[in-house]
This record gives structure tokens, C-alpha cells and sequence, in this order.
């Protein structure tokens, strides 16, 4: 699956009005009931609202005019009434309306951080991490903004204007539908204008994700920066994102300000037709002075909620663009899915073909040294590869046909020149990716029928780069193992010195409130692997992975891993991903990968043999 | 009181606008002509209502003046439109050049104390934030001042004794903004944290993205999540509520100003000290007050929120230029003398008194455990950072004599972690412009990445994938070792470069630069002893102590660290040797 985002052509599509109604109300989700409360309370509120105007004109014609000022009075006491109801539903209008808004962009929130935690791996390898930053909170934050300011407006002023529009035709049809007529025409004007309008939006809003990202790499390299005297660059790069941006908002922005004047100019022009109509009508004896007045009234009361719309069209616009953008991930599927396991009604013959071919190559060699629970393991191989290929792109193999299988308890190593696909190979068993051909079996089970957390439960990996969390010692420590959550700080490090961590947790004095920040230079690069080791090896998994992980950990603590590790339980597999000779001397078999194949070495002679003479493609 | 001081003596967000100040000018300008001809309209409705049934009404002169007025009111508004996205615009995009560029001349340290996830706030956020000051705030303010001072004095014109009681709503409503918004401000400010710390959860999740799938811990994660969102839900109710109850408010003052006008000036007509087109007129001009009253309520509240970011960019582009000292262009023998060197990060001692000599032309090798500070020496001698105290020279002439460009064209340092740019390979080890083709191959030969490219279809020209994700760790670290050799240095600093290596081509990649770069002063980091036996000076480093020095010999036969950790390699270096 594709998981570029700024692969997609759609957002050149224009947008008819009906798939933008049902986008809205994709949004609205199950906030359908309250926002049709809320909507009730608005049309209360508006036709109140409206039928204000109407009696300050009926009064003008029937007492104004006519010097009776105790009907005055009277009309007077009503408005005073409608007023107050006018407070009550204003304050529920508001409340209702805002409280469907912020709802859902709750609901929004989560589903797209669900969403980002259901995507597999492939989708942050393939999208830049300053460009998802960017689209996650900017683009919310545009919606944030919409529901937060524009939506009670936005509904208010359409109620009423619809309102305000059935006065003017009840009031004097003829005159009413002059009136009407600049509010059509705008009608569609903004319908023919809107798909252009959304579109710089979507690229303007496009480029500042653009340039958030040149900032998010440019400040985060800045040691290479200074040491290689390229503050030019650094200058360069982002002037030409800044100028980018600067030339895409402005026409954006030059399109988004001209909408309101036109508004302005219509609404105007109506005004100017009831003017004139009317008194024409007047003349004729047709209406009344005090019907015009409330006339103009609603004029108003139909064109300035229209004018409201026009100036939040563009931020509605931009909250629909931002929409846009992130339904582009919500629509994502994750490819890596649970499937159902096909291996069971084969296992058996599966099993045996293993076993026997597993005692030609392998058992032969070390038969003496194999105990009876040896035995048992070989019975179930932990982990097998069956014909597996892996590309990152079609066509490009990173691994090609591999086979091999992994036995409970025993130590691994792989080896081999840089970019052979040691580390594809690890990310295939933890299922960061699935392999394009072929398949992988945990415990005899197809690895894509185990649920995530069964499977990340069984196996551990620590990454060849580490990643912390902003946060305590103690939080980087007991991350993914919510058991250990519990425990108070002692606990915790009597059961880290149980398990052989003691030694490694001095590293640290023992400090598990030590503070940690994901980005600064506080915590050296071999710290941060130690957190990783131990962080891995509490979760006590069937399958335990080091890939480099202790590479840039020296020697001496490194021994001290290596007695953690011999501590295991003895169903423990690891596996070891190193260059390093002596991290691996200690394996029970050693697999040489490159050029996208896995051969096993079959002596440590044999791999260092292939390690300094071997033929090397990388 | 102590409220009002800081207000003053912080910088007000109007300076913003200084440089702008013909443009603003204009813009003003033109909303407040467009706002002026707007209140004409009330003005030719009354008079037209007026002259109804009377000898001097014309219909063909109202309608012209008429649209005349809405004309210029569309052309005007146009105008101003352009002109304060132009206005905007231009003040964002020098605002962020400004700060940009302050940023670019300061020191490594610099960005490392002001976080550079809060340069980046100031870069987006806080820009856009005076943006919008900029694009609808001073537009707004100007022309609802004008409004309503128009409005008022053309309501006084017509009637000053129900103009009186109209104009009572002008305080009332002022007032109920002012108690609200003082209370929404703390609320804002909350939920501005509530969402950075939705942020913040965002970026760790998408930068941990590997992690977290290995551990399968999205439930927690997802559990974070909800309980900072729940909070954001929360605040947002919360400032519902006070939205909810003001705007009724207004509405209300505002109904209760129709109604005095319709009890009161329905008074004065059937008196007959008012005409009917002057009652109508008073009508049209209320709904044109009221909108520029609530307007500068809300405007109030911009303001205050670009104040905020105006001064958070201000603390950046303020902060003292910290240019880099030193004149003296030295060509470098490869000297380095160290004496006395102690460097504190925060709170905590990372090298403390460290002194040692290396002459030109030696190898150097740095071992000690985890954390050990060795990667902050190599820092102090690229003069990333500066020590805390003790001197550190180059031929002699202390770091902070040295000019810093020329110096840094001669010093090649590899990182330990891999920071690799989203350009061409071939831009990637050509990073410094002095760079030539001929010796990006020569540095390209000697990384032993000829291979690996000409595998590549585009061969240099294949883009590099944000983060280098694109490339495994050991041509990660090889390109980086060959962007370090391109600039010909005198002086080569490897940050653990072995980590990630392979034997083999580590072996030959240190041949290469013996034959390619003859003469150069090595300096490595490394945790393998066996590479280094050779090495004319090994340093051993611990928790920021050196604790010894010598020669491979030399420190088997006086230091026992140094032989505790030879003795955790011995296997290998049997294997290998």
C-alpha cells in the first residue's frame, strides 16, 4: 500500500455541494441528535430575533404615525418580553451549538490519533516527519478553530437568513423576491468560486507544511550546521520555503479578502432594490412607510448574516481543506492485518519435513551437547522464514527467498556487511513490515495471525536507533509493561537488580527519577541503548532482538549485558545483530546475510572467514 | 498595579508594525474611507424616506447616489482587502526571515537551551498569530473606533437627546467584555498548554513510530492521548460557557437601545420634535454601532494573544548575538593541546580538569565507558560548545583566538548519530560549497561508498531520504565520514565510527586514509581496543576524568581500567589478530 501522502492528486478535484454536505456531516458523526436540538434552538432563537424589526414597523405605522403613544407603550412592554426570551435561547443557542462543536472535535482528535496508532510502520518511513507533525496539529487546529469560533456563526447566521428571507416574502412577496435576487446571484457566484478558493487554500496550507518541515530538519541538524560552517544553508534553505510560502498565502489570502467586498457590493445592491422598489410601490399606494422601514430591517438582517458567511467561507474553506488533509489519513488502511492462520491443517507435515531436515544439517554437529529439554525445542522451532522476499520498493529486493528457522533458547547471531539486510530481516520479525512474498511462522503459526499485542509480547527488539520519551528514567524504563507501572520506585529496583540490571541501573546511580528529554544531548547515545536493553529485556520476551544495540555501548558494561542476557529463562531465543565479533562469540549458530540472502555460517571461523574475505554487494 | 508594569515595560506588539508604517497607513486608510461611506447609506435612506410625496424627491438621484456609494464602498473594500493580505504577509515573511536569521548566527549551544521545538512555536505559531494581528486586528481596530465615534457623532447630529440614551450601551457593553475576557484570559493560556501537550504526544508518537509498534504499546499511548484531549474537551466547554453567556448580554443591550429608540423617539415624532426618516435613520444607525462594539471586544482579546507570541518572538530575535570570537586564520599543524579543561552541562560535571597534548600527524584514540564525556570533548574541539573553564589551543593559539571558518574548514568531524540532509547524495558529501567533484570522489574512493554507488541508478544523484531512512546504518555513517573527508581536513574527529562498521571495511576505509590523506591528525572515539593498539596515544576517559595516557604498552602496564576493559575484549582480539 501507498502511504504517500503527497502522492494524491484529489485535492485538484473540485467539490460539488452535495459531497461537501456529506463531508460535514461525516464530521458531525454521532452528534447527529444534539445538533438537531441545538439546531431547534437556533430557529427559536432567530425567529425571535426577526419578529423584533416586524413589530418596531407594525408599531411605527399603527401608533407612530397615527400619535397614539399607549399603543407605544404596549408594543413596547412585548419587545421588552421577546427580548428576555431572546437572552434564554441566545445562551442555549450558544451553549448547544459550541458543545456539538467541541464533541467532535474530541471525536476528530481521536479517531486520528487512533488512526496514526493503527497505521503500520511503512507510513512514517514513507511520509517526513515534519510534514505528518505539521498536518496533525496545524490542520487540526484549523478545524479546532472553525468549531470553536466559526460554527455557531456559521449556523446562527444561516437560520437566519432563511428567517429573514421568509419575512420579506410574507411581508410583500413582489418586493421580497427583488430583494432576493443579488442574495441568488451570490448563490452562485460562491458555488462557482469555491472549488478555486479551496484549492489555494489546500496549496497554500500545503506549503506551510513544507516549511515547518525545513524548519523541524534544519533545527535538528544544526550541529552539522556549525561544524561545516553551512549557516549559509541553513539561510538559503529556509528563505526558499519562507519565500514559497510568502507567494502561496498571498494568493490565497489575495482571494480569500476579495469574497467579502463582493458580498458587501450584493448585499448593498439589494438594499438599494427595496429602497427604490418600495417606494415606488409607496407612491403607488401599494405600502406602507412603517412596512418599508421593517422591510429594511430584514434586509439587513438577511444580508449581513449572509456577509458573516462570506467572511467565514474562507475560514470554513480552510477547515474544509485542512478536512481534506486529513481524511487522507483517516482513509488509510493498515496493511498489516490480522489474517487467519492457514498453517494449522499443514503443521503436522510441516513439522515433520522440519524436524528431518533440521537433524541432516544442523542436530549432526552438536548432538553430545543437547540436553532432553533441547530436544523438546527442536521439536518446535520458534521462529522459521519460508521463502521470503522483501522489497521496500517493487522490483528492488532487499531480501530475496530467505529460509532459515530459530530454535527455543539458543543464541543467534547475524552477521554481515552494512546494508546486507540485517536489519529488514530483524524489522520482518517484529512485524514492521510484512514480507512480500513468503511467510514467517512464531511457534508454528503464520506471524500475521497473532493479534499485535500477543506478538509484540513475544517478541522484543531493540531498535538500532533508541527511542526515548520525554519523561522520567523510570517512564523510559517501564514503557509497554503496564505490570511494572505499578510498583513503587523500590520495588521497581529491587526487581531491576533481580533480574542482573542492577549493574546497568548504576550506569544511571540508581536514579529513576533522572529526567530524560527525547531530543537534547542530555543522555549519551550508549546511555540511551542501555535504557533500550533494559527496557526490552523486562518484558520478558520468547524472542529477544539486538540489533547494534549495544554498538556504541563500551566494552566492559557491554560484559555486563552479556550476563543479563546468559540470565534469561532458557526458553529464551535471542537474537544478535552485530559486526562485532565479540558480541557474538557466544551464539550457539551464526547466519551470514547479504546481498538480500541468509546463509548460515556454520562455525565462527566460518563467519569471520566470510566477514573478511567474503564478497560483499552493500 | 505590578499588572500595568509589565505590560508597559514588556514590548507592545504594535512596534510590530513600525517598518510597515506607510503601508499600514494606507491600508487604514482605506477602511476607514470605505466605514465613512458606509455610514452615508443610513443618511440617504432617511432623507429618501423623507422626501417621499414631496416636490424634491427624484427616484434617479437617489438610486445614482445610491450605487455611487456602494460602488466606491466595493472598490475601497478590495482595495483593503489586498492590501492587508499584502501588509500580513510581508510582516510574517520578515518576521520569520528576521528570525531565521537571528537563529542562523547563533551558537550550537543556543539551540540546544532554547529547545528546538519552541523555535519552531515561534517560527509558525507565533508568526501566524501576528499575522492575523496584522491581516484583521489593526484593520479592525481602526475602523471600529472610527464606526463607532462616527456613528455616535452622527446619531448626536440628529437627535442629542436620544442619541444620550443610545449611546449608554457603548460603556455597558465595553464593560462585559472587559469582565469576561479578563476571565477567559487564564482559560485561553490553559488551553494553548493542552494542545502543545497534544503536540507534544503527536510528535512522539510519529518519531517513535517503530518503537511503539515493536511493543505494541498504542494503549497507553492512545490513553495519554485521551486524557490531555479530554482536558482540551474540558477547556473548551469552559470558555463555552462564558462565550454563551456574553453574547446574549450584548445582544440584550443592544435590543434594549431598539427599544429606547422606538419608545423614546416614537415619543419625540408623535411630538413632532423628531421626523420619521431621522427615527428610521436611528434605527439603521444602532445595528451599524453595535457590530464595531463587539468587534473591538474580540479584537481586545487578539490583541492580547499577539502580544503574547510577539513577545516570545522577541526573546529570540533580543537574545545577545552570540557571534563567534576570534580573527586569527590559522593553518593547523595539527596540534591540540588541552589544559586543564572542565565543562558542566546544567548541574552536572561532564569533564572535569582534563589536560593532554597531541602532536601533528598522530593518531588519538579516546576510550571510556558509557557516558564518559567523550563526545562532549570532541564538541569542545570542533567549538560546538565552550568549556566551563581551562583553556584548549590549537598550535598554540587558544579556541576563542581562532577565527572559526577558516578553522572549521580544517577539522572534519564524524557524528556518532546519523544527520544526513533530504538532498542528493552527491550534496550530502559535498555539504560545504569549497567542495570540488574531484575531491568528493577522492573522499567517496577513500569511505569505500564507490561501490554502493554505482549501484545506485541515479549513482550521486539519488535523493536522500529524510533522516538518511533510506540508507542502513553503516552507509549512514560512511557518507558521513565521507562529507567529513571531502573538506580535505587537517584534523579528523570519529565519533564512534567503528559502532557501525564492519571490520572488514573499517580496516580498509583507515588504510584509505593513511594513503589519501597523508599527514592528518587523527582523533577517534571508539570502544574497541584492538583497531587502536597501534595508535600513538590512547586516552583513557572516565566520568569525565582522564585517567590515563599513553601508549597501548604503556597503559597495559600502569593502568588497571585500561586492562579490565583490554581484558573484556581479549577473545576478540585473538580472533581478529
Amino acid at each position: 500500500m501507498n502511504y504517500n501522502l503527497n502522492f494524491d492528486s484529489s485535492g485538484d478535484r473540485p467539490m460539488s455541494t452535495p459531497e461537501m454536505f456529506r463531508k460535514i456531516w461525516q464530521l458531525v458523526g454521532n452528534e447527529k441528535s444534539s445538533l438537531i436540538i441545538a439546531l431547534v434552538v437556533i430557529i427559536v432563537n432567530s425567529l425571535l430575533n426577526l419578529i423584533a424589526p416586524f413589530l418596531i414597523g407594525d408599531a411605527v405605522d399603527k401608533f407612530v404615525q397615527t400619535r397614539e403613544y399607549p399603543g407605544v407603550i404596549r408594543y413596547g412592554i412585548i419587545l421588552l418580553v421577546i427580548f428576555i426570551l431572546v437572552v434564554v435561547s441566545g445562551y442555549f443557542q450558544t451553549q448547544l451549538m459550541g458543545q456539538v462543536g467541541q464533541r467532535m472535535l474530541f471525536n476528530l482528535r481521536n479517531a486520528l490519533f487512533t488512526k496514526l496508532q493503527e497505521l503500520p510502520f511503512s507510513f512514517f518511513n514513507q511520509n517526513k516527519s515534519g510534514d505528518l507533525i505539521s498536518r496533525i496539529n496545524s490542520d487540526t487546529e484549523k478545524i479546532n478553530q472553525f468549531f470553536s469560533h466559526s460554527l455557531i456563526q456559521f449556523a446562527g447566521s444561516m437560520v437566519s437568513m432563511v428567517g429573514a428571507a421568509a419575512f420579506l416574502l410574507s411581508i410583500n412577496f413582489t418586493l421580497g423576491v427583488a430583494a432576493l435576487v443579488p442574495g441568488i446571484v451570490l448563490w452562485l457566484f460562491t458555488r462557482w468560486v469555491s472549488p478555486f478558493v479551496k484549492k489555494q487554500n489546500a496549496v497554500s496550507l500545503k506549503s506551510g507544511g513544507q516549511l515547518s518541515a525545513e524548519i523541524q530538519e534544519s533545527l535538528s541538524n544544526f550541529k552539522i550546521i556549525v561544524a561545516f560552517n553551512r549557516r549559509d544553508y541553513f539561510r538559503q534553505k529556509f528563505e526558499e520555503a519562507n519565500v514559497d510560502n510568502y507567494r502561496k498565502s498571498l494568493k490565497a489570502g489575495f482571494i480569500n479578502t476579495s469574497l467579502a467586498p463582493v458580498y458587501g457590493l450584493l448585499a448593498n445592491i439589494g438594499q438599494l432594490i427595496v429602497l427604490a422598489f418600495g417606494i415606488y410601490l409607496i407612491l403607488n399606494g401599494l405600502f406602507t412607510v412603517g412596512l418599508l422601514i421593517s422591510f429594511l430591517s430584514y434586509i439587513v438582517l438577511f444580508y449581513n448574516p449572509l456577509r458573516q458567511i462570506a467572511s467565514l467561507w474562507s475560514s470554513f474553506q480552510v477547515a474544509l481543506a485542512s478536512w481534506d488533509r486529513i481524511s487522507m489519513i483517516l482513509v488509510l488502511k493498515n496493511d498489516l492485518e490480522i489474517i487467519e492462520d492457514q498453517t494449522v491443517e499443514k503443521l503436522v507435515q510441516q513439522q515433520n519435513a522440519t524436524v528431518t531436515e533440521f537433524s541432516k544439517s544442523t542436530i549432526s554437529g552438536m548432538n553430545d551437547k543437547l540436553t532432553a529439554n533441547d530436544r523438546a525445542s527442536i521439536e518446535r522451532p520458534v521462529l522459521v522464514f519460508e521463502e521470503v522476499s522483501f522489497a521496500y520498493t517493487p522490483g528492488k529486493n532487499i531480501l530475496t527467498r530467505i529460509n532459515f528457522e530459530l530454535l527455543q533458547g539458543k543464541t543467534y547471531a547475524f552477521v554481515g556487511p552494512t546494508g546486507g539486510g540485517k536489519t529488514t530481516t530483524a524489522s520482518l520479525i517484529s512485524r514492521l513490515f510484512d514480507p512480500v512474498n513468503g511467510r514467517i511462522l512464531l511457534h508454528g503459526k503464520d506471524l500475521r495471525s497473532y493479534s499485535h499485542e500477543e506478538r509484540a509480547q513475544r517478541i522484543g527488539f531493540i531498535l538500532q536507533e533508541p527511542v526515548l520519551f520525554t519523561g522520567t528514567l523510570r517512564e523510559n524504563i517501564v514503557y509497554g509493561n503496564p505490570e511494572l507501572q505499578l510498583l513503587s520506585n523500590d520495588s521497581l529496583l529491587e526487581l531491576l537488580h533481580n533480574e542482573g540490571l542492577g549493574g546497568l541501573m548504576n550506569r544511571f546511580n540508581n536514579d529513576l527519577e533522572m529526567e530524560i528529554n527525547a531530543s537534547g544531548d542530555g543522555v549519551s547515545l550508549g546511555q540511551r541503548q542501555l535504557i533500550a536493553f533494559i527496557r526490552a529485556v523486562l518484558r520478558r520476551p520468547d524472542v529477544l532482538i539486538l540489533d547494534e544495540a549495544t554498538a556504541n555501548i563500551d566494552t566492559v558494561t557491554e560484559q555486563l549485558l552479556g550476563e543479563v542476557l546468559a540470565k534469561l529463562p532458557t526458553t529464551t531465543t535471542r537474537i544478535v545483530i552485530a559486526h562485532r565479533l565479540n558480541t557474538i562469540e557466544n551464539a550457539d549458530e551464526i547466519f551470514f546475510v547479504n546481498s538480500g540472502k541468509v546463509t548460515r555460517a556454520g562455525s565462527m571461523q566460518q563467519a569471520v572467514e566470510l566477514l573478511l574475505h567474503g564478497q560483499r554487494v552493500s | 498595579m505590578n499588572k500595568k508594569n509589565s505590560v508597559t515595560s514588556s514590548p507592545s506588539v504594535f512596534e510590530v508594525l513600525k517598518p510597515y508604517r506607510l503601508l499600514i497607513s494606507v491600508l487604514v486608510g482605506l477602511a476607514l474611507l470605505s466605514n465613512a461611506v458606509n455610514l452615508v447609506i443610513p443618511q440617504l435612506i432617511s432623507s429618501a424616506i423623507d422626501a417621499v410625496g414631496t416636490a424634491r424627491f427624484s427616484m434617479a438621484t437617489v438610486v445614482g447616489q445610491f450605487f455611487g456609494a456602494s460602488l466606491v464602498i466595493f472598490i475601497f473594500q478590495l482595495l483593503q482587502g489586498f492590501m492587508q493580505t499584502y501588509v500580513s504577509e510581508k510582516v510574517a515573511r520578515n518576521l520569520r526571515t528576521e528570525l531565521n536569521e537571528r537563529i542562523s548566527r547563533q551558537r550550537y549551544r543556543f539551540i540546544v537551551d532554547a529547545d528546538p521545538s519552541k523555535l519552531l512555536t515561534n517560527l509558525t505559531t507565533d508568526v501566524d498569530a501576528l499575522k492575523s494581528f496584522v491581516a484583521i486586528g489593526v484593520v479592525a481596530l481602526f475602523s471600529s473606533v472610527f464606526v463607532i465615534v462616527g456613528a455616535s457623532v452622527l446619531l448626536l447630529t440628529i437627535d442629542w437627546r436620544l442619541a444620550l440614551n443610545v449611546l449608554v450601551v457603548i460603556p455597558v457593553i465595553a464593560g462585559a467584555f472587559g469582565v469576561v475576557f479578563s476571565r477567559l484570559r487564564p482559560l485561553f493560556k490553559k488551553n494553548r498548554e493542552v494542545i502543545d501537550k497534544l503536540n507534544k504526544i503527536i510528535n512522539e508518537n510519529i518519531l517513535g513510530a517503530a518503537l511503539i509498534r515493536v511493543l505494541s504499546s498504542q494503549t497507553p499511548e492512545y490513553e495519554k492521548f485521551v486524557v490531555a484531549n479530554e482536558r482540551a474537551r474540558g477547556l473548551g466547554m469552559q470558555i463555552l460557557r462564558y462565550f454563551a453567556t456574553l453574547i446574549p448580554i450584548v445582544v440584550f443591550v443592544g435590543n434594549m437601545a431598539s427599544l429606547a429608540i422606538l419608545v423614546l423617539g416614537g415619543r419625540f415624532v408623535i411630538d413632532n420634535s423628531m421626523s420619521l426618516g431621522d427615527f428610521a435613520a436611528f434605527n439603521s444607525y444602532l445595528s451599524i454601532l453595535l457590530f464595531p462594539i463587539m468587534v473591538l471586544g474580540f479584537v481586545s482579546n487578539f490583541i492580547a494573544q499577539a502580544s503574547v507570541s510577539y513577545r516570545r518572538i522577541r526573546e529570540v530575535t533580543d537574545a545577545p548575538d552570540q557571534p563567534e570570537t576570534g580573527t586569527r586564520e590559522l593553518q593547523l599543524s595539527g596540534h591540540i593541546r588541552f589544559d586543564q579543561v572542565s565543562l558542566s552541562i546544567g548541574e552536572k560535571q561532564v569533564l572535569k580538569s582534563v589536560s593532554f597534548n597531541i602532536l601533528p600527524g598522530t593518531k588519538t584514540a579516546i576510550i571510556g565507558p558509557t557516558a564518559a564525556g567523550k563526545t562532549q570533548l570532541l564538541y569542545l574541539l570542533t567549538g560546538l560548545i565552550d568549556p566551563t573553564s581551562g583553556q584548549l589551543s590549537f598550535d598554540g593559539v587558544p579556541m576563542d583566538e581562532i577565527h572559526k571558518s577558516t578553522f572549521r574548514y580544517q577539522v572534519g568531524f564524524v557524528f556518532q548519530d546519523s544527520i544526513l540532509f533530504n538532498i542528493s547524495l552527491r550534496d550530502n558529501i559535498a555539504f560545504n560549497t569549497k567542495v570540488d567533484e574531484e575531491m568528493v570522489q577522492k573522499a567517496i574512493r577513500t569511505a569505500e561508498l564507490q561501490d554502493y554507488i554505482q549501484s545506485l541508478p541515479d549513482g550521486l544523484n539519488t535523493m536522500i531520504n529524510e533522516r538518511g531512512s533510506n540508507l542502513s546504518g553503516g552507509q549512514k555513517q560512511r557518507l558521513m565520514l565521507a562529507r567529513a573527508l571531502a573538506l580535505q581536513p587537517r584534523i579528523l574527529l570519529l565519533d564512534d565510527f567503528t559502532a557501525r562498521v564492519d571490520t572488514l571495511t573499517e580496516q580498509k576505509i583507515l588504510d584509505n586514509i593513511q594513503r589519501e590523506y597523508p599527514g592528518i591528525t587523527l582523533l577517534s572515539v571508539t570502544q574497541k581496543i584492538a583497531p587502536v593498539i597501534g595508535y600513538d596515544t590512547i586516552l583513557l576517559l572516565e566520568e569525565g576524568e582522564l585517567l590515563a595516557s599513553g601508549t597501548h604498552q604503556h597503559l597495559l602496564n600502569t593502568s588497571p581500567e585500561y586492562v579490565q576493559i583490554y581484558t573484556s575484549q581479549r577473545s576478540t582480539n585473538q580472533l581478529e589478530t
